[in-house]
């Protein structure tokens, strides 16, 4: 077991793993809520216009693309509060133009792009010690803000009108839910891949809600959950030689059967 | 008795140039029962959503206890017709209850107990809200009012999709409230007995306002028939 540690680029993808776990678990129990899991997929898929831009322009993809992924957080939103656009329809439409201006981007880039890969599904040999960094410093900042704003964000979430009444600015929770669900994603973009990383906003929360009795309850079983199937994941997808976002997202598939399972023989048990 | 602690005065609004209701005005004295009635369309749920703040008023003026909505919102328990969530999800009655304080220390359990108890869900504070019935949600929703000392209850027809007993128990409880503790209550009802049972003032609306009065003054064939355009009475008036 510890023979994987003596590698840095499995400490490094351990260490990103687990706190970017603990953040998508966090967030997916209000992202679920809110009946938003399609969130991720649309920030996910849209952030390709900018690792698009940074791969023509030059730049460091990851926070060229976070840039860009407050801008479609707040783009989602507006178009949810702003227009008569529901919030599916909001984010259906930000994810495919991003994607399509993120191909018409590299459609002018000439060369191979191996790199591209990594960022579509995933690779545990893709986070470098400066994405690791970055990751620290945005997941500090992001856990920081959900530990702070945890139940204005609940309440804003699960009661706008009553949050309206009582003067908590629901909206700006909303928006700030919004920044910090793109901002996520974005980080675990290296290690899931833009394709699946919505998966671990949603699994998470699915096999939390199956067991908990409380909201509290349902967050901390969905950070556990989270947590397990990312690291788990990881080092299942080392042992195997598997590609790491489709290892770590099939284990949480896995992981959610089981729980569905223990469950029912939990219920048959106490009838 | 502070005899405008509700005070709307000319107060219309538009939803894309299409008018919901205008040139409403009416006060509402604190300690008061007033129910808005009238037919489907007629501007009563966006009236209300108005007074709390949602929706900004293309012309006129709303005063709570003196204060804009902007400010005096804080004073109102708002009881909608359908709560929307996901009943699966693990929120519990408690949790719910305790939304409004966002983290604060400032009620204690006990207090949450007591105003569950108020309205007769005793032992509910750890059952998850998805598990409630239409009437206890109801319930629960005025003892989170009353957890919070609101002012000014408003309820937007308070027992859609309710049996006539819990229908019953809602409007019995909003009359313990009001003797009890004062609050003032709006009620929006398609319900012309359980208005005349328990409204103390009546607002009839049809996009204008067609009467205000007591319910004695008010509910009768002729204000009726102005209002729904048909014949509608009572089928009995027992207070």
């Amino acid at each position: 077991m510890l023979e994987i540690l003596q590698y840095p680029f499995m400490i490094r993808a351990l260490l990103a793993g687990g706190l970017i776990s603990v953040i998508l678990g966090w967030l997916g129990t209000f992202v679920v809520t809110k009946k938003m899991s399609f969130i991720g997929d649309g920030v996910a898929h849209a952030s390709l216009a900018g690792i698009a831009l940074a791969i023509l322009l030059g730049w460091a993809p990851i926070p060229t693309a976070m840039v860009l992924s407050v801008f479609i957080a707040a783009g989602i939103y507006f178009l949810e509060k702003k227009t008569n656009l529901s919030g599916d329809m909001a984010i259906a439409i930000i994810f495919t133009m991003g994607m399509a201006l993120g191909v018409v981007m590299l459609h002018f880039y000439s060369g191979y792009q191996p790199e591209l890969i990594s960022y579509l599904f995933g690779n545990i040999l893709a986070v470098s010690w400066t994405d690791l960094k970055a990751i620290l410093a945005g997941g500090i900042i992001i856990l920081g803000f959900l530990a702070i704003f945890n139940h204005r964000i609940l309440f804003a979430t699960f009661d706008p009108i009553g949050a309206h009444l009582s003067g908590k600015k629901p909206g700006l929770y909303d928006l700030l839910l919004y920044i910090a669900t793109a901002v996520s994603i974005i980080l675990s973009i290296k290690l899931v891949g833009m394709v699946l990383v919505s998966a671990l906003l949603v699994i998470p929360s699915a096999i939390s809600r199956l067991f908990a009795t409380s909201f509290k309850k349902f967050i901390i079983i969905a950070v556990i959950a989270s947590f397990l199937i990312v690291v788990l994941g990881l080092i299942v997808s080392y042992y195997l030689d598997l590609p790491s976002g489709a290892t770590i997202i099939l284990f949480g598939g896995l992981m959610l059967l089981l729980s569905y399972l223990g469950k029912s023989i939990i219920n048959k048990a106490r009838a | 008795m502070n005899k405008d602690f509700l005070k709307i005065e000319n107060l219309s609004y538009k939803f894309n140039g299409v008018s919901a209701f205008e040139d409403v005005s009416f006060s509402i004295a604190k300690g008061d029962i007033v129910a808005i009635i009238g037919p489907n369309g007629s501007g009563k749920t966006t009236l209300l959503k108005t007074i709390i703040g949602l929706y900004e008023p293309h012309s006129g003026s709303i005063l709570i206890d003196g204060q804009t909505p902007k400010i005096g919102k804080h004073l109102i328990g708002y009881v909608p017709q359908k709560f929307e969530f996901d009943r699966l999800i693990p929120i519990t009655v408690r949790e719910f209850m305790d939304l409004e304080r966002c983290g604060q220390k400032k009620h204690s359990g006990p207090n949450i107990t007591k105003a569950l108890a108020e309205v007769g869900l005793k032992d509910s504070e750890h059952k998850k809200l998805g598990a409630l019935s239409g009437g206890e949600f109801q319930r629960m929703m005025i003892a989170r009012a009353l957890l919070h000392e609101k002012d000014l209850l408003i309820f937007d027809e308070p027992s859609t999709g309710i049996d006539i007993s819990g229908e019953k128990t809602i409007y019995d409880l909003i009359r313990t409230i009001n003797e009890k503790r004062g609050t003032t209550c709006l009620i929006v009802s398609h319900e012309l007995n359980i208005v005349n049972k328990y409204a103390k003032t009546v607002v009839c609306l049809n996009k204008r306002m067609v009467c205000f009065g007591r319910p004695e003054q008010v509910i009768n064939p002729e204000t009726l028939k102005n209002l729904y355009g048909i014949g509608a009475g009572l089928y009995h008036s027992h207070k």
